[in-house]
């Protein structure tokens, strides 16, 4: 199985790598939560944090339909780049699947996809955290 | 917060610029010491006046490049500074240029930046980080997220944003360092290739070629070296500021999304000037969505009404708001190291009234932003 594409930001929980939940830190003294690494708190700067799961889902805060990719781009184009808003406060940019163009709407709900994907640059495959339309 | 204790006052003496565009046949160093020495010869002062140089400049061309660029120009053994803050990277070398002086640690220095730019969308990680998995490393689609969250918030049509483009393009034509010197109408703007809805390729600055020098001096040194103090023109704010975090990752909000409000904040305060005060201004619109949030950011118009403002032309040459009277990054094209002292060259050109038929009309105090990646904002206001 192919690993995390960042392990301090995705963590994988099944052997066919195909489920996983978005991890951080939240801060026990001002609650804030973010995203991925933290060394203390980068709302209030306490050390006092605790790992927490960010989970798989979350709303479109904005969107892109990307045409011209970024050297390097190992997937389909155009592809869509959302930002989307957790439900804990952080925002996680990742690409959007499995949707029409026409039906993206700021605010519309979304959950994780976890895909391999495999560099072009000659690189390790990784497993890589995306949005989809979530499933009602 | 540091204390923002203005010093003795630094003036900018003089300004040099290499026209901004691709240039296959010239060196980077060929760029940069045409910019200089017409920088030195525009204050009036010699190399050998200068003790201290910093050079703004991204792309990897040799170490020390700094050192090896001026060495043409021979060296006289004076601390070289090179400085990399992304686009900022100019600006930044500026605003070290002033603090150097305005402390009283030099009586004069020289900023200048150049770059060659590498063609093709801008990406700012490293190739082997994650980031090149997920997709999200593209200079425009960062622009493009802010660009449809403003529009959400603000009812803003396509067309006003395409008009900051139309903008850039008239005051460029007027312009002869400019990088893209030809008009396009709103049609041709927003029929142009689409990189990443809803900015289309004249909504993204170029990337360039170019070059820009200023040499500054203490205010009360300038009669020991001769210099023209009729031309020169007053530096009454120098802030740099990189980002805030607040846990929520990047900031693709539709106001006040770059870190230029608290930096311009401090810049205010720091001048003892206000909003009101201000006669022009050049602000980073590395795309179209950019001038609009930058100039809302300067507290220039309310939050949601910049593009309200550019429809209705109070930021052409001819409104109350002059924005990026040269061209700006739309136009200008944008060569990181220079862009940030490209903008007090036109800054200082408008004071100086230098600016032939770009010329506006009251020019008194301007304001030149420059954003980098990693939140870096620099914000100088400069008076005549």
């Amino acid at each position: 199985m192919p690993e995390s594409v960042d392990p301090r930001r995705l963590r994988i929980t099944n052997d066919e790598g195909t489920e996983g939940t978005l991890i951080g830190f939240r801060c026990r003294e001002c609650g804030v939560s973010v995203f991925g690494p933290a060394t203390f708190c980068q709302s209030c700067t306490s050390f006092d944090l605790e790992a927490v799961d960010l989970g798989r889902e979350g709303s479109l805060f904005s969107y892109t339909i990307v045409r011209i990719p970024p050297a390097g781009w190992p997937g389909p184009v155009p592809y869509v780049l959302g930002q989307v808003e957790l439900p804990a406060g952080p925002q996680v940019l990742a690409e959007v699947i499995d949707c029409e163009h026409s039906e993206l709407t700021i605010g519309m709900p979304v959950e994780l996809a976890i895909q391999a994907v495999s560099s072009q640059e000659g690189g390790e495959d990784k497993l890589v955290y995306k949005w989809r339309p979530a499933s009602v | 917060m540091a204390q923002l204790r203005p010093g003795r006052e630094v003036v900018v003496a003089g300004v040099g610029l290499h026209p901004f565009g691709r240039f296959p046949d010239k060196e980077l160093s060929d760029l940069a010491l045409e910019a200089v020495v017409e920088s030195l010869k525009d204050a009036g002062v010699r190399w050998k006046d200068i003790p201290i140089a910093y050079f703004g400049h991204v792309y990897y061309h040799g170490m020390s490049l700094g050192e090896t660029t001026l060495s043409k120009l021979g060296l006289t053994g004076v601390p070289i500074v090179n400085v990399e803050n992304a686009c900022s990277s100019g600006s930044t070398a500026f605003w070290q240029a002033y603090w150097g002086i305005a402390t009283g640690i030099y009586d004069m220095a020289l900023a200048f930046g150049a770059e060659k730019v590498p063609r093709g969308p801008v990406t700012v990680t490293a190739e082997d980080a994650p980031e090149r998995y997920i997709g999200g490393d593209h200079m425009m689609a960062g622009y493009a997220l802010r660009a449809r969250r403003y529009m959400e918030e603000t009812g803003a049509p396509a067309t006003a944003l395409a008009q900051v483009s139309v903008k850039a393009r008239q005051n460029a034509s007027l312009n002869p360092y400019a990088h893209r010197k030809d008009i396009y109408s709103l049609e041709e703007v927003l029929q142009s290739r689409m990189i990443a809805d809803p900015l289309t390729l004249y909504q993204c600055c170029p990337t360039s070629e170019g070059a820009a020098a200023a040499v500054l001096c203490a205010r009360e040194s300038l009669p020991q070296y001769g210099i023209d103090e009729s031309r020169a023109v007053s530096i009454a704010a120098a802030v740099l500021t990189s980002g805030e975090y607040n846990g929520r990752g990047a900031d693709h909000s539709a106001f006040s999304p770059y870190r230029t409000e608290p930096a311009a904040l401090q810049a205010y305060e720091m001048s003892g000037l206000a909003p009101e005060d201000v006669d022009l201004v050049q602000v980073h619109d590395a795309a179209s969505i950019g001038e609009l949030q930058q100039v809302e950011s300067l507290h220039l118009v309310p939050f949601g009404e910049a593009w309200q403002a550019t429809v209705e032309g109070r930021t052409a040459l001819t409104g109350d708001i002059p924005v990026n009277t040269d061209g700006g990054l739309l136009a200008m094209g944008h060569p990181f190291g220079a862009s940030g002292i490209r903008m007090i060259h036109e800054t200082v050109t408008q004071l100086r009234q230098e600016a032939g038929p770009r010329q506006v009309t009251r020019a008194r105090v301007g304001v030149a932003q420059c954003s980098g990646a990693g939140d870096v904002t620099t914000v100088h206001i400069l008076k005549k």
